[in-house]
């Protein structure tokens, strides 16, 4: 087997040349027409048996088109001595004096040439290809020999982390940053060119990437981040101290700072929400694009702002200025529980915080499911995406009928991001006091954000017959997501303990404590509190 | 049993028509663009072709050729072709033909 074809084929090109390859395979195997499209759906079956379907084989010598499956085109090659024809199906050329396909570098350009045409007339993006190494990645794989393989039980990318002094709420982050498929992905393949050119040893960005490396190894002894807690503090100097923060804030802080650094741009360089229209790593992962709706209640005029964002901050606890509704649906509940029985269990969670609800004045809204005490992430997201009446008190002037009217704002999704990081808001800081709101949040290992969308709010998705787009809303894996790493804070306001699990492969649960790593189910994951919820798209666009 | 023939005749020229409206439209090379792009992301042609590679070792690369491959990867292929990507390439196909309909 080589590159040039067998002797068959090059007395074949002598004698016609590559030109009765060239019409078979722009007429029946990559077309650039409608008319070489419709000559293809029409005549390409088998001659003999009238087959029509896989390796269905086309004569290079003679119009006759054989099934291979069958022997036809065996047959004809036999009797009439054309040794050589294509698959119409793949394009590649048999020799049957040979017996095997041929390779023949002229003939494979033109086909990569007319395939490549081909795709663009029906708008088709062949971005995807799958990798083969160049000449510098051969050789680098030669100077190379040890390869890592990883298997279902291997341990590769697991390694505990020492706590530094109160520092566990970096500590889980950076579990949760390093097992970030997408993200090790980046680093792994070295994929960083620092940009802080004049003094790299600042550059957090190359720091994570020698965290990667640290991480995946092999080694299982802890490792000491000392190096990144001094360049978290010198670039974010709010977080400096021995004292314990929010593991959120720190996330934030960091991906900031990851951002600049990715620019080249220090400590005093712009800001996130002056430059977010950026391509970096974490941009790329992390930015969805938040999408707020007020339409006026005069003249249903909407204006739209799309905001870029890098986590979704989730309240818990009854809905602000929604106290009468919520008190009212608990009361109803009492009500009903006090004559059945059997409810009290099933209320009890629900009436628990009631106390702690905002005395603000009520708005209109009574009857909405989210004024209840969210007990999900699908209800924490149901209430962060419902229309808001934004009130008496707060019109907006509208820009089409140019009047101070009352108006509804509604947020959703517009542009999903490959990470979607969930902040269950805890921590209450309220007017004179500080409190933990610990109540149980359920939230699924599989997530579908579809329903939050933009494109769910317009209702169309393109899709003319309603039973068509139900069905295909209900199977497109666009916004489906899968958890993969979950930081819980265990213990009061004053004083806590962060944790995490996070999952190595599929199906494979580790907890993160500092230094000692165990393995986990995902039923432990799924039942711990949840602070932090990081979810990774299943599926991603090459856009 | 002439119903039964006659059916299969029918489905056979069914078949053969739906096949012609998705090359004329162009719509087989988008379907089958976005099989490749699921099968590459589901890991279906690493395993493949690990398989093959297998395959072609244990046989010793004198003495395979593409058909012997093809005979005995086949199978193996068809059953390793995740449902969720089976569903949407048939519902990608119903929604082109609900379209086509309609027109």
């Amino acid at each position: 087997m080589s590159l040039h074809g067998c002797e068959h084929l090059t007395s074949l090109k002598a004698a016609y040349g590559i030109q009765p390859f060239y019409i078979i395979h722009s007429y029946f195997i990559a077309c650039s027409s409608i008319e070489a499209r419709r000559v293809k759906a029409k005549s390409c079956f088998c001659h003999t048996c009238r087959y029509r379907g896989l390796r269905v084989h086309a004569c290079l010598s003679c119009v006759y088109f054989g099934c291979y499956n069958e022997q036809h085109i065996h047959n004809h090659a036999k009797t009439k001595k054309h040794n050589l024809s294509v698959d119409l199906s793949y394009g590649t050329v048999y020799c049957y004096a040979c017996g095997t396909f041929v390779y023949d570098e002229e003939l494979e350009n033109v086909a990569r040439k007319q395939q490549r045409a081909a795709a663009a007339t029906l708008g088709i993006k062949r971005d995807f290809a799958p990798w083969e190494p160049g000449q510098d990645e051969i050789e680098l794989l030669r100077r190379n020999p040890k390869r890592r393989k990883v298997s279902e039980n291997s341990h590769i990318g697991l390694r505990g982390l020492i706590n530094l002094g109160n520092t566990c709420f970096m500590n889980c982050i950076l579990q949760s940053l390093t097992h970030t498929p997408i993200l090790r992905d980046y680093f792994l393949s070295d994929q960083h060119h620092c940009h802080m050119t004049a003094n790299p040893q600042q550059c957090l960005v190359c720091e994570m990437g020698r965290l990667f490396q640290e991480f995946y190894s092999g080694v299982r002894t802890p490792y000491i981040p000392y190096k990144l807690l001094h360049l978290v503090w010198t670039n974010a100097r709010h977080l400096a101290g021995y004292e314990q923060q929010d593991a959120h804030e720190f996330l934030i802080a960091a991906l900031d700072v990851l951002h600049r650094h990715c620019q080249g741009q220090g400590t005093n360089g712009l800001s996130y929400s002056s430059s977010h229209h950026c391509n970096c790593i974490i941009d790329q992962i992390f930015t969805g694009g938040l999408q707020s709706d007020v339409t006026c209640k005069q003249c249903n005029n909407v204006s739209t702002t799309i905001d870029p964002i890098w986590d979704i901050s989730l309240d818990l606890g009854p809905g602000p200025g929604s106290t009468t509704a919520a008190i009212a649906a608990g009361s109803n509940l009492v009500l009903s529980a006090v004559g059945d029985p059997a409810l009290p269990m099933a209320v009890g969670p629900a009436l628990v915080d009631l106390p702690t609800a905002s005395l603000s004045p009520a708005s209109g809204f009574t009857n909405s499911p989210s004024n209840y005490e969210p007990t999900s992430l699908l209800d924490c997201l149901k209430r962060f995406t419902r229309p808001e009446h934004l009130g008496n008190s707060a019109k907006i002037k509208c820009s089409n009928c140019s009047s101070y009217q009352e108006s509804t704002k509604q947020l959703t999704m517009k542009k999903s991001p490959i990470v979607a990081c969930f902040h269950l808001k805890r921590f209450e800081h309220s007017t004179g006091y500080h409190k933990k709101i610990s109540t149980y949040v359920s939230f699924p290992e599989e997530l579908d954000m579809t329903p939050f969308m933009s494109s769910s709010r317009n209702n169309s998705n393109g899709y003319t017959n309603q039973i068509v787009r139900e069905s295909a809303t209900g199977l497109s894996c666009d916004n489906k997501y899968s958890l993969f790493a979950v930081v819980n804070h265990s213990g009061t306001i004053e004083s806590g303990h962060y944790t995490c699990y996070i999952r190595s492969h599929k199906e494979q649960w580790f907890k993160c404590e500092d230094h000692v790593i165990t393995r986990a189910t995902a039923g432990e994951v799924l039942s711990s509190e949840g602070y932090l919820l990081f979810y990774h798209k299943q599926l991603l666009e090459y856009a | 049993m002439a119903d039964l023939q006659e059916r299969k005749i029918k489905d056979a020229q069914m078949r053969a028509t739906i096949n012609q409206k998705l090359v004329e439209t162009g719509e087989r090379e988008r379907l089958k663009e976005l099989l490749r792009t699921r099968l590459i992301e589901c890991g279906w042609r690493d395993q493949l072709k690990a398989q093959c590679k297998e395959i072609v070792q244990s046989k010793g690369l004198e003495h395979i050729t593409v058909d012997d491959l093809v005979a005995e990867i086949t199978p193996k292929g068809r059953a390793l072709v995740p449902d969720n990507v089976k569903k949407e390439l048939l519902q990608r196909i119903r929604t082109f033909l609900a379209q086509q309909s309609s027109m």
